[in-house]
């Protein structure tokens, strides 16, 4: 499962501004958008309400819902965007405004129907298949969120948030030398990306190239200390080096910056037997079966109305 | 007009252009299962709506009747349908006549009709110098002894080991030292025939929105029971006071017993699928500490529980200690646990065998060296267990039949995959379960027995022609442990030692040929070294290469 402040940065990638009207609506909205540019959001919600009110406007509402979703008022701004997908039910903005709040509404099982819609409406845009493949990770269906995401890639080649996005997809599958060139690529094309640097370090891990990943890691944890995936891939590195208090710390560091994932109280349940104290081993294993069975519940949650179910 | 000098120009070019025709496949095995007699074919119903018809079912490759040829036994399954006549289920026995060729001596054997069979192990177990055999069956597993004479009784009631339920894996070894083989059986799923989950009702009878078998996810889990042999012909289940009975009931498949921390006591290895496995260290008190979580063999190395299936044992990079190679569900990976020593490392990626094995859905397995080189190398048997995969293929998981993996060693930790080198044999699409090897004709050249779901057998016949030298080792025990189960041998050349051990159960839910082949590379003698099972040492020097050599334990002195 990707890292959640990733997630967003991946996320907020995929939003494009509102489309504007004009007439009398016009009026009122431009007021409402100088209100919200002078930054009286209050004023600017009520105006952009009454416009939705008064003229069924469809942009206001979008404008209404942004604010909202900005202000962390999930349920307000779903609110707003329903009402504009009724107005609107073939609109790509509003359907993308829908899926983008859904999103980060962690309801991202109304977010992959909508834009599996919006990837058949509109093949040529690559934002939706990207914004797919996102959310299709989010729900843990790597599988799933590889297709969108190479159709994305294929559309707008060279994006380096759909690289990463793609790398770590890969890397999620274990498909580390498919993950490898992709995010070798978009660290060319951002070379102080941090989470790249620490993606890139977990498919040479992967592949069996310690060094480079070792290297790539340490570039990364330079720029973002506490990245868990750097860190984690270091304390895999001085594993397989016995060096194992150096492994501990690391490891203790990517548990604590992704505090939901198992695979580093594994390695750490690991780390503490070969270092012979067991009690702590034994703790860590809690702490592991604990966070995996977590993960089981969200994703079997979230997947099975989305994806069918998993057997296994 | 044209048309016709643009196709007038690509012809010239044609002409002209060099040919580059892909090379023919070498030849590695061929399959020889229908010219060599082997009319067998295993049942299952063509659905597999119900997990309990796509698990079975096992191989062994043993040497019944001691002529020195290791002979073939396959269990067959029956299905929901016809769980009620189990003579419409065949297992079959095959007398190795040599030559490549083999009798059906099935009937005349007694092994017909085991029931709902699953797996086999074989092994002296009364210390007559003869192979007895087990046969792992839903519902209730047999032991038949072996009458010296071609035909077999079944003892089971006598010995108090027909495990009810659903029995998978087995395994044979001595586990306390008195001398006589003790018997574990992994159990799987509690299921009631009359009682099935439905097919595709539920979430965990999904997968990727296609309706499939429900489980093992999602069904209760069986609990796991070691024998230990009395002596008298009878066996008393010490399971729970031995502490291996899994009270919480995982998924319990394949079955290694080796001495994992070279105390010179007997070790237990587990493959759970969906769960983790198990490793049972021997406390040397009659109890076993599971301990497969720090020593780093019971789950992925991102601490992903996995659908293990197959076990098998390897020093692959000659130090002596025997590595663990375990088979998986698609989309996971095979793990390959290299032995540190006092813990295992997870090196499946670093090895170079995890990646090409996420598609598939890995059943028996066996570390082989092929080609004679001294480097072990390994051999997957793969195929899914849903048909519906055909009608919508998803993600990275490969279609429902499903090609072998042959892993070539190359001596530095590393393997590179080269089935598709050797062809149609290696890369023809089956749904395989389990998987025995050995030298079937005494050629020095290791061959494979194959037990399809559903299907024909296969048998490969190792036919590769640059190759090294070679030794076969048998043992030969002091009784009650006639065939030395649980001793290690090592075979020294000058590029180093390997060590093998001599198993009961192997690989997925069968029976490998318990002589051990070493290849010699080049070497044309080699050291022969025997660890024993009571710990003691014998030694033999310069052996000439390519002969099968047969060691006696020597007695105790008095």
């Amino acid at each position: 499962m990707i890292a959640p402040l990733l997630f967003v940065v991946l996320l907020q990638a995929g939003s494009k501004p509102a489309p504007q009207s004009a007439g009398e609506r016009a009026a009122l909205l431009a007021q409402a958008e100088n209100a919200m540019k002078s930054g009286n959001r209050a004023d600017a919600k009520r105006l952009f309400g009454t416009a939705a009110e008064r003229y069924h406007s469809v942009t206001a509402l979008m404008q209404l819902a942004r604010l909202e979703s900005e202000e962390g008022h999930g349920t307000a701004a779903m609110r707003a965007l329903r009402e504009a997908r009724t107005l609107a039910p073939n609109s790509e903005d509003v359907l993308t405004a829908f899926s983008e709040v859904s999103l980060k509404m962690q309801a991202p099982v109304s977010a992959i129907l909508t834009l599996e819609a919006l990837t058949r409406m509109y093949p040529d845009e690559p934002r939706h298949p990207y914004l797919l493949g996102v959310a299709l990770m989010r729900v843990g269906d790597v599988v799933a969120a590889i297709e969108p995401l190479r159709k994305a890639n294929a559309l707008e080649p060279d994006r380096p948030l759909t690289l990463l996005a793609l790398g770590l997809a890969y890397n999620s599958r274990k498909e580390y030398s498919e993950a490898r060139p992709l995010l070798r690529r978009a660290l060319d094309l951002e070379p102080e990306n941090a989470d790249t640097m620490a993606a890139l370090a977990e498919a040479e891990s992967g592949v069996g190239d310690l060094a480079s990943a070792e290297h790539d890691a340490a570039r990364a944890m330079q720029r973002a200390p506490a990245n868990a995936t750097a860190n984690f891939v270091i304390g895999v590195v001085r594993m397989a080096q016995e060096r194992y208090a150096e492994a501990r710390d690391a490891l203790l560091a990517a548990a604590v910056a992704d505090p939901a994932s198992p695979k580093s109280e594994y390695q750490l349940s690991l780390v503490y037997a070969r270092l012979g104290d067991q009690a702590a081993s034994d703790e860590h294993r809690t702490l592991y079966e604990r966070k995996l069975r977590a993960i089981e519940q969200a994703v079997a949650a979230l997947h099975a109305p989305a994806t069918g179910g998993v057997a296994r | 007009m044209i048309g016709r000098v643009a196709l007038s120009i690509v012809a010239a070019a044609l002409a002209l252009a060099p040919s580059h025709s892909p090379a023919a496949p070498e030849l590695l095995f061929r399959d020889i299962a229908a010219q060599a007699g082997l009319t067998f074919r295993h049942h299952a119903a063509p659905e597999k709506k119900y997990i309990v018809e796509s698990m079975s079912g096992g191989v062994a490759m043993f040497d019944y009747d001691n002529d020195g040829l290791p002979d073939l036994y396959f269990v067959d399954s029956l299905t929901v349908d016809t769980a009620t006549h189990p003579e419409l289920a065949r297992s079959a026995l095959y007398r190795n006549l040599g030559a490549g060729r083999f009798e059906d001596v099935t009937e005349k054997s007694g092994l017909a009709h085991p029931g709902w069979g699953m797996g086999v192990c074989t092994a002296d177990v009364d210390g007559d110098g003869w192979e007895d055999v087990y046969v792992t069956a839903l519902g209730g597993s047999h032991l038949y002894h072996n009458n010296h004479d071609g035909t077999f009784a079944d003892v089971t009631s006598a010995a108090g080991v027909g495990v009810p339920g659903w029995p998978a894996g087995c395994g044979f070894a001595d586990y306390d030292h008195d001398g006589r083989l003790d018997l574990f059986v992994s159990r799987y799923v509690k299921i009631d025939l009359a009682h099935l989950p439905e097919f595709g009702k539920d979430k965990t009878c999904q997968y990727r929105g296609i309706a499939v078998q429900c489980g093992p996810r999602g069904l209760p889990g069986e609990s796991d029971v070691l024998f230990h042999n009395d002596g008298n012909g009878h066996f008393t289940d010490v399971s729970e006071k031995a502490g291996v009975s899994d009270p919480r009931g995982y998924f319990g498949l394949g079955v290694a017993w080796f001495d994992a921390n070279g105390d010179g006591w007997p070790d237990l290895y587990v493959a759970n699928d969906s769960t983790p496995n198990f490793l049972y260290l021997n406390q040397k008190d009659g109890t076993f500490k599971e301990s497969a979580f720090p020593w780093g063999v019971a789950v992925s190395e991102d601490g992903a529980e996995q659908g293990g299936m197959g076990v098998a044992l390897g020093d692959y990079d000659h130090t002596g200690r025997q590595s663990i190679f375990v088979t998986n569900f698609s989309e996971e990976y095979n793990d390959l646990y290299h032995h540190d020593g006092d813990h295992f490392t997870d090196v499946s990626f670093r090895s170079r065998t995890a990646p090409v094995s996420l598609p598939f859905v890995g059943w028996g397995d066996a570390f082989l060296d092929y080609d004679n080189d001294t480097w072990p190398d390994i051999l997957v048997v793969n195929g899914h267990v849903y048909p519906q995969m055909d009608q919508a293929r998803f993600g990275a998981s490969a279609g429902y039949r499903q090609r072998k993996l042959l892993f070539h060693n190359k001596g530095d930790g590393t393997f590179d995959e080269v089935a598709a080198r050797y062809g149609a044999v290696l890369t023809d699409e089956h749904v395989s379960r389990g998987l025995a090897v050995g030298d079937l004709d005494n050629d020095g050249r290791i061959d494979v027995a194959i037990n399809d779901l559903d299907g024909a057998p296969q048998l490969l016949h190792n036919e590769i022609a640059e190759r090294g030298n070679w030794l076969i080792v048998a043992l030969k025990g002091v009784a009650p442990n006639t065939g030395a189960i649980g001793a290690e041998i090592t075979v020294t050349t000058p590029t180093g030692p390997r060590t093998a051990v001599v198993q009961s159960g192997a690989s997925y839910i069968s029976q490998n040929d318990k002589r051990q082949h070493f290849g010699l590379g080049t070497a044309t003698e080699a050291q022969i070294s025997v660890k024993w099972p009571d710990g003691r040492v014998s030694t033999q020097s310069n052996v000439k290469a390519n002969q099968v050599v047969t060691i006696q334990q020597p007695a105790k002195s008095k």
